[in-house]
């Protein structure tokens, strides 16, 4: 046996333990009183807490949507804690070097490059700790290339304009069940600004990491690119094992101004719950991108984790020629649920989307594609590539397909394409048989069937990502 | 919900009449399940694209004397036709040999037995129309073909509304039973006489038994203001085939559910569909294909144009459960649209639950191919005809996998005048 | 008959000819030869009139008139014919429904009367036989599921049925055992006539075999060349295309 294989054979979900730190957890429950404390924890001015207010009233007339394919015990939104902070950040913010270092090491731990000057490739990094920023890395860098990465709560400070502009413009706070919530209770999150014209010297990275128990994460991140500039976006998410299901609920906005390129990559990894399917992350995430005049929008997306996951990354494009790309690969093993896939709504001339769907089913899991490629009456010339594609491992998992298709509009054109697969007997027995073992073989068809969207990950990600899968796939094939 | 339809007077009307006795509680469920279900809206998934706003503008009634028509006529085409106008069977001609038919409202009471045990029993799921359908039911045509039977001749069921059907909803039934290793032709026609507004509302439940072989014919040649809104259910039981050819023209609104189940294994169904609205006509196809068991094998596709201010919905599901290991299936989807007021909403979808399957779909939405569109100009075709003779091309393509010519016969002209505003255009076509 | 001036075209923002002139008269038969590359095909097709391909320069003349006003409908009807190197196929549409239509157009243009079906029924079996088509291939859809010699074919028999004035081959023996070729040369050679020019775009001198050529040019970086006569080719032939590069560098 290759010593490959050994080490995975001995992984389990490897980011699953705790950080023991002291945390202000406030308790459990959901009113507008809770929404003021948060709101006065972050200092906030008048304008964000209403703004706050009115996204939760509308929160209050709204129902869980159940239209997507997944089954859950609805959660009890009042057993929820909707904030939590390490008691050291209670201070306010403080610059890298004050941060706890039991904190840091979280995130060394995770991989994540927190000093600068350890950092290989030039990636700046906001460390989002349950309900708060840690820290970000390579600030002043990016001041000098008139780049704004900070966390969202600083912005709504220091940047206030930006923010009224654009935050709920692309997500408004009605939108949808959790994204109203989201938009009462968010705690943290990411905020980018890129100036016209600049192309963003580093790849931009948030970490978030779900620490407390029996506590929510809700953050918002909100992404300008304005006219002619370009910015790389990267996202990790993990969080500890635990026996209960814990919520995750974010809100990602992406603005791209006039030929802006908007490139956004996730490799989501939260908890997926134990083989038996105990425990694990809700993972209800509205993500969405407007795409100006010749703008792109590119959503690259690998989901291993989660307990379920409901998730539509999405583009609306406005602008003529603007182009809309969705890579996605999303694996379920155990238990796990997911839901995931895109809209493209064309509204400008000549738009273009491309849509590369890669499900992957293990175990008693469920899988599936739900897509919308919509052409509006304006979306003259028009045109949409999808290929969804399913692959089954074992006979207990379901991989499913749901792709809207709508055009108002005669002279676009649309393409879609399903296949599904599994990896065959005679595949893995051609591979045995030139001595490479069956889970081995399993993830090296897995990694070949997925090639299309890792080729749109930056490197060190593409790495992580195909780690993923085999950890992941670990026990899949008897 | 109440009554939105405004059916109920239609439905006690019936359940009062002293001969139904033995319907009234088959009836009376369907009734309060209809009535319990809320009306369909935009959030309905089922009636997403499909607003069912125009069935409230009238009160339906039931037709109490049917009224004459002739009904959809075949040249030259030897068959055994049972024609109903108005839902009442008016005329058919003699049976052949095998064959056996029963008639609901002239049922005795030994068939009663028969049909309480029969009625519904091809169904899977509920449906908005079929539930409809049973609450009003009062005729149903049941079909038997006795085992290893082979019918020379096709069985026509004509369905026609007369010209005094106005106001009225016409729910009616037919159930065909074909027996093992038997083989036969079924054509159903729908047309209409009536100047609307009119509702048909026909359910088509089929078997197919083992080994046995069925092509059937749906074709809904309705035009002007009728709504039709129907099913077709079948079951194919081990080693059987069915070959199902669906067509819609005209008509304001016409929605047909099929659902084919792939009961035995081994069973074979090739699906195919066309459906061309044009003007503000809505046309909407559900299909839905059951493989409950392994080895089986299904193969579907349909493609509409669709013109003017119409707007098409096709929604094809292939649902493979967990046992139905070895099954393949395909679908294929496309579609034209040739106006900029014309809309189309289609999904294709895979609900895989087993995994040594092969399962693929396609969907397309397009324009005319601009490189046919050249080879036709450079041969010195206009562009008038060339696009008549593309759309033509593009359905035709369907029409010559039929096996009987007659019904080729039938549909090619009334396809080519449909594409071409003028006869000119089509004089190279049929 | 055709008359071609310091032609300029592209394809979407490519430039591919680049100043071409090139005279045809009835009675003739013109090869032109070139590189892979060269614009041998967008020559064909920006006479046929086939969308994308836009003249940024130049003029044709065909018959006195302006070739380039006219829509590509109407270049077919005033005679002019392009053999596609790739024949499309039209599932659908029968072989028999599309060479009728195409017929009784370009008939309707000359101011003739249209053909009965029997007449054209007879006309079309007749030519199948000439090109070596079995006739169910009349009834089968515009090139579906034809293999590559009988699309070739198939190009033949339209033109045989269109009678053009100017006929241009464009690579028509691309693809063909040497057989489908003789019998593609062989319909070519039945069809000249002291009134129609033909244009043969060949990469291989092969085709100029059984298709005797009065003039043969060498079409390199979008311009001609390099005009001869049939020597040429067998020069081309033996020598391929890299003297010419070096010729006119």
């Amino acid at each position: 046996m290759s010593e490959n294989i050994d080490q995975y054979l001995k992984s389990e979900y490897s980011a699953g333990w705790i950080t023991d730190i002291e945390s202000l957890t406030i308790p459990p429950g959901l009113n507008e009183d809770v929404i003021r404390l948060i709101s006065a924890k972050k200092q906030e001015p008048e304008w964000m807490l209403e703004w706050r207010l009115k996204a939760y009233r509308a929160w209050l007339e709204m129902k869980e949507p159940e239209w997507a394919h997944v089954v859950y015990p609805k959660p009890d939104f009042q057993a929820l804690s909707y904030y939590s902070s390490p008691k050291s950040m209670e201070d306010g913010p403080q610059s890298l070097d004050e941060v706890d270092p039991e904190l840091l090491r979280t995130y060394e731990k995770l991989g994540i490059p927190v000093h600068e000057q350890e950092v290989l490739a030039g990636v700046a990094v906001d460390m989002v700790f349950d309900s708060v920023s840690v820290g970000t890395t390579f600030r002043q860098k990016l001041k000098d290339a008139g780049v704004i990465f900070c966390p969202i709560s600083e912005a709504v400070h220091e940047y206030p304009e930006l923010v009224k502009k654009y935050l709920g413009s692309v997500v408004p706070q009605k939108d949808n069940f959790y994204a109203a919530l989201n938009s009462a209770v968010f705690s943290d999150g990411s905020f980018v600004y890129i100036p016209k014209g600049v192309r963003c010297p580093m790849e931009l990275s948030t970490y978030f990491r779900i620490n407390e128990a029996k506590t929510g994460q809700f953050e918002r991140t909100l992404i300008i690119a304005d006219e002619g500039s370009q910015v790389s976006y990267l996202e990790g998410c993990t969080a500890p094992m635990r026996d209960e299901n814990q919520l995750h609920a974010a809100v990602v906005e992406l603005v791209a101004l006039d030929d802006a390129d908007i490139k956004y990559s996730t490799v989501q990894n939260w908890y997926p719950g134990d083989a038996e399917g105990k425990g694990g992350i809700y993972n209800f995430v509205t993500k969405r991108g407007i795409a100006h005049t010749r703008s792109k929008i590119s959503w690259t997306q690998v989901e291993t984790g989660s307990a379920v996951t409901w998730k539509y990354p999405s583009c609306i494009l406005k602008g003529d020629d603007s182009i809309g790309e969705f890579y996605s690969v999303a694996l379920t093993s155990n238990h796990q649920q997911a839901d995931t896939g895109t809209k493209m709504i064309h509204l400008g001339k000549n738009t273009r989307s491309t849509i590369i769907a890669k499900g992957i089913s293990a175990k008693q899991s469920s899988n599936s594609y739900r897509g919308l490629v919509k052409m509006n009456p304006g979306a003259e010339g028009a045109r949409n590539y999808t290929q969804c594609d399913s692959l089954l491992i074992g006979d207990k998992c379901g991989a499913h397909t749901f792709p809207y298709i709508e055009s108002k509009n005669p002279t676009a054109v649309i393409e879609h394409e399903a296949t599904t697969s599994k990896v065959s007997d005679d595949q893995l027995f051609l591979c045995q048989q030139r001595g490479i073992d069956a889970e081995k073989a399993v993830s090296m068809i897995v990694n070949g069937f997925c090639k299309d969207v890792f080729r749109e990950l930056p490197m060190e990600f593409a790495v992580e990502a195909g780690k993923l899968l085999e950890v992941s796939l670990e026990g899949a094939v008897g | 919900m109440s009554d939105p339809m405004q059916a109920e007077q239609a439905h006690q009307g019936l359940q009062a009449q002293s001969d139904w006795g033995w319907l009234k509680d088959w009836r009376a469920s369907a009734w309060s399940q209809f009535a319990a279900t809320p009306w369909p809206t935009r959030k309905t998934e089922a009636w997403k694209y499909t607003p069912l706003k125009s069935m409230l503008d009238t009160e339906w009634s039931l037709a109490e004397q049917p009224g004459t028509g002739t009904g959809t006529v075949f040249e030259d085409w030897d068959r055994t036709v049972i024609t109903l106008v108005d839902g009442k069977v008016a005329d058919h001609d003699a049976l052949p040999e095998g064959v056996t038919v029963r008639l609901l409202s002239k049922a005795t009471p030994e068939q009663r037995a028969q049909f309480e045990d029969r009625l519904s029993k091809t169904l899977a799921g509920d449906q908005l129309f079929t539930t409809f359908n049973q609450a009003l039911l009062a005729e149903a045509v049941w079909i038997d073909v006795a085992p290893e039977t082979v019918l020379e001749k096709p069985l026509h069921i004509n369905q026609v509304l007369s010209s005094s059907a106005n106001g009225r909803a016409v729910p009616v039934r037919l159930m065909l039973d074909l027996g093992g290793r038997s083989q036969m032709t079924l054509v159903e026609t729908f047309s209409s006489e009536s100047d609307g507004p009119v509702f048909i509302n026909p359910v088509t439940e089929i078997e197919v038994g083992d080994s046995a072989k069925l092509t059937h014919y749906h074709l809904l040649l309705e035009t002007g203001d009728v709504r039709h809104l129907g099913s077709v259910q079948a079951v194919l039981r081990a080693h059987s085939q069915m070959n199902s050819f669906h067509m819609a023209l005209g008509g304001v609104l016409k929605r047909k559910d099929i659902v084919v189940r792939h009961c035995g294994s081994g069973a074979h169904l090739q699906l195919n569909g066309v459906y061309l609205p044009k003007g503000k006509e809505h046309v909407d196809y559900h299909t839905t294909l059951e493989h409950e068991v392994p080895h089986g094998t299904s193969n579907e596709v349909f493609r509409g144009i669709i013109g003017d201010e119409a707007k098409a919905v096709f929604n094809g599901r292939i649902h493979i459960h967990k046992d139905a290991q070895k099954t393949l299936a395909e679908l294929s989807n496309k579609n034209l649209l040739t106006s900029h007021k014309a809309e189309i909403n289609t999904k294709p979808e895979l609900e895989i639950y087993a995994d040594d399957v092969k399962c693929a779909h396609g969907a397309t939405v397009a324009q005319l191919d601009k490189g046919s569109m050249f080879y036709f100009l450079s041969r010195g075709i206009s562009r008038q005809e060339a696009e008549v003779m593309m759309s033509f091309g593009f359905i035709n393509e369907l029409l010559e996998t039929l096996d009987d010519e007659p019904v080729k016969q039938l549909l090619r002209p009334m396809l080519a005048a449909l594409f071409a505003k003028e006869d000119e255009l089509a004089r190279h076509l049929v | 008959m055709l008359n071609i001036n310091d032609l300029h075209a592209r394809v979407e923002d490519t430039a591919i000819l680049h100043g071409l002139n090139l005279e045809v008269k009835p009675g003739e038969v013109h090869a032109i030869m070139g590189p892979n590359g060269a614009g041998k095909s967008t020559l064909g097709n920006v006479l046929a009139g086939r969308p994308g391909y836009e003249v940024t320069g130049g003029t044709v003349t065909y018959k006195g008139s302006d070739l380039l006003e006219l829509e590509a409908e109407d270049r077919a009807r005033a005679g002019v014919f392009l053999a596609f190197q790739y024949p499309v196929e039209i599932p659908g549409v029968s072989n028999m429904e599309f060479l009728k239509a195409s017929v009784d157009a370009i008939r309707t243009a000359r101011g003739e009367e249209a053909m009965s079906s029997m007449d054209f029924i007879k006309l079309a079996r007749e030519k199948c036989k000439a090109v070596d088509l079995p006739q169910d291939f009349l009834k089968r859809g515009v090139n579906e599921g034809f293999s590559g010699g009988e699309k070739k074919r198939n190009e033949l028999l339209q033109m045989m049925l269109l009678e053009p004035s100017l006929c241009i081959l464009d690579e028509t023996d691309s693809g063909l055992d040497i057989d489908a070729l003789q019998v593609v040369a062989r319909g070519v050679n039945a069809l000249r006539s002291p009134d129609r020019g033909i244009i043969v775009v060949t990469h291989y001198q092969r085709l100029l075999d059984y298709i005797v050529p009065d003039y043969v040019h060498v079409l390199a970086k979008g311009r001609i060349v390099k005009s001869g006569g049939r020597e040429l080719a067998l020069e081309l032939e033996k020598h391929g295309y890299s003297w010419i590069d070096e010729e006119v560098a």
